[in-house]
């Protein structure tokens, strides 16, 4: 929640989340705040951003909320309906998607991350749910933005789990490993936006009502931080915030 | 004049017809068209030792890894999306009682597509440099190889060829010619690699009645059919019904409180009946 309340933590989420598209983009896009993001996107800035579900839609425009992308609400207006081979394997495998936009339950410092598990206080691992087509999105796009909550046991040198490869693993960099694209440039939070190159990973903006030092300290990754100085993220407009509740999330199921 | 097969068959002779310990592949998505009146009958039939595959696993499975019916579990991901996880097969693998085999989603609809083409192998860059990796390749289901042509690392995937699939349909012809509507995900792969491909159809027409230009299951790959109208239920089936949210919500807190819940949520819901239109008057009820 801002400071004054006119924003919740997962509406700057989704804003901030959506700047990362660009108008142009092929996204390939994963269940929850990276829905949220991606049509915020392309109702707003990006409306020629061209969005994919791994289950088999092709540039779909929903337009009331869903549950999720096994949702049918969510292919409403969609231009065409394919298959898993024709998204991860034509689109992104064959090279054809510019962005993957998907969320993680942990990164690491060259932005690989896991949706597989993760292990609680106890010592237990706890599973979530797998790769799914994340690693073959991370593994073939040209660039990835992660969308996540932020909680500092998120961030990890070592991942309990690594599901999907980002700038490096390891010491090997992704053209030694056989991948294309330059991997993760970007995770987003509900406190700020980390981007990163192949010197590694930069606060680059932090939300209004957050300081950078607070961040810093619950972001347990080495972190750069920009000449000049961590910006503020531009907080949201009247007009990203009226199409968060009236139309993309109007229940709060992904941004309250 | 020739004459066509008839391959339907009731849902019980469906279930019946895979033995105990077959390699099963379920073709539902999440929370999206699962053969949930098969997987009732299957519970029913008492079927043990299943191996199953699904690429995106959903509700079906989990109701067959609640219900004791499988040992083994090949997957890419598995969830009811936003409703919550897979409970039985999370605590299955916590457990050690279900043996868990993961790939990437491309990488396992590839093995499929290599056992539908009857390839030796496929390739792909998918899961290079991932924690995916070292247990398929300890388990010999993937090498690392380089490209023969210019050296380029990738991977080496075996065909995969299930005894068995179960796609469940909006219609088909009794010849088994079948008709998805929506989007396909792993549906075509799953059904062509399958030995012996099943199907469950929320309608039957007679042979001649559907345009082939329609047909994305031929009838030639199918084996039998079963006529179960709303037989994805609780799950959505695109142009037909939705998924049902409160009978979703309801089983994801019984699974997710624990396994004698879950196993509650059976004896209601599927040992307690002896047909899918009983359980589907109860879950109106």
């Amino acid at each position: 929640m801002s400071a004054d309340g006119r924003w919740t933590g997962g509406e700057m989420l989704a804003v901030a989340g959506s700047l990362q598209v660009h108008d142009g983009d092929v996204a390939v896009i994963g269940l929850g705040l990276p829905q949220m993001a991606a049509l915020l996107a392309q109702r707003t800035h990006a409306p020629d951003a061209r969005l994919l579900l791994e289950i088999g839609v092709f540039e779909p425009m929903p337009t009331e909320p869903s549950a999720g992308i096994a949702d049918p609400r969510m292919w409403r207006g969609a231009t065409a309906f394919g298959t898993t081979l024709e998204v991860l394997g034509v689109m992104a495998h064959g090279g054809r998607v510019s962005l993957g936009l998907l969320g993680a339950l942990q990164v690491d410092p060259w932005g690989s991350f896991n949706t597989t598990e993760v292990e609680e206080a106890d010592g237990r691992r706890r599973r979530f749910r797998g790769s799914g087509g994340g690693n073959d999105i991370s593994s073939n796009a040209g660039r990835i933005v992660i969308v996540m909550t932020h909680q500092a046991r998120k961030f990890a040198e070592t991942l309990t789990f690594l599901t999907s490869p980002g700038r490096q693993v390891g010491d090997r960099s992704r053209a030694d490993l056989g991948l294309p694209g330059e991997g993760t440039c970007a995770v987003v939070t509900d406190r700020c936006v980390i981007t990163l190159d192949d010197h590694g990973a930069t606060l680059e903006s932090v939300h209004p009502g957050e300081h950078p030092d607070a961040v810093l300290a619950d972001t347990p990754i080495p972190l750069a931080v920009p000449d000049g100085g961590t910006k503020e993220t531009p907080a949201p407009t009247a007009r990203q915030l009226a199409f968060i509740r009236n139309e993309l999330d109007p229940n709060g199921w992904y941004t309250s | 004049m020739s004459t066509r097969p008839d391959r339907v068959v009731s849902l019980r002779e469906l279930a019946a017809g895979i033995p105990d310990g077959s390699h099963v592949a379920l073709a539902g998505f999440a929370i999206t068209r699962n053969a949930v009146a098969f997987a009732h009958e299957l519970i029913r039939a008492g079927t043990s030792g299943l191996s199953v595959t699904q690429v995106f696993s959903g509700m079906e499975t989990d109701l067959l890894v609640a219900g004791g019916a499988v040992d083994r579990l090949t997957y890419a991901s598995g969830s009811l999306d936003r409703f919550g996880l897979l409970h039985a097969v999370n605590r299955g693998v916590a457990t050690g009682r279900l043996e868990l085999i993961e790939y990437s989603g491309l990488a396992l609809a590839l093995r499929l597509h290599a056992g539908a083409l009857g390839l030796p192998f496929v390739t792909t860059r998918s899961m290079l440099g991932s924690d995916l990796l070292a247990p398929l390749v300890a388990a010999g289901q993937v090498e690392q190889i380089e490209s023969p042509f210019d050296g380029a690392p990738c991977l080496a995937l075996p065909p995969l060829r299930p005894d068995f699939s179960v796609v469940h349909v909006d219609v088909a012809d009794r010849a088994g010619n079948a008709v998805v509507d929506g989007p396909l995900w792993s549906i075509p792969e799953t059904a062509r690699a399958s030995k012996v491909a099943l199907l469950v159809a929320e309608e039957i027409v007679d042979v001649g009645e559907l345009d082939p230009s329609r047909v994305t299951i031929p009838g030639s790959l199918v084996h039998a059919v079963a006529h179960v109208p709303r037989g994805g239920h609780p799950t959505a089936v695109y142009g037909r019904y939705d998924y049902d949210a409160a009978h979703l919500r309801s089983y994801v807190a019984a699974a997710g409180t624990g396994a004698e819940e879950h196993d509650a949520y059976l004896d209601r819901f599927v040992r307690g009946v002896s047909t899918f239109d009983e359980y589907l008057a109860l879950a109106a009820a």
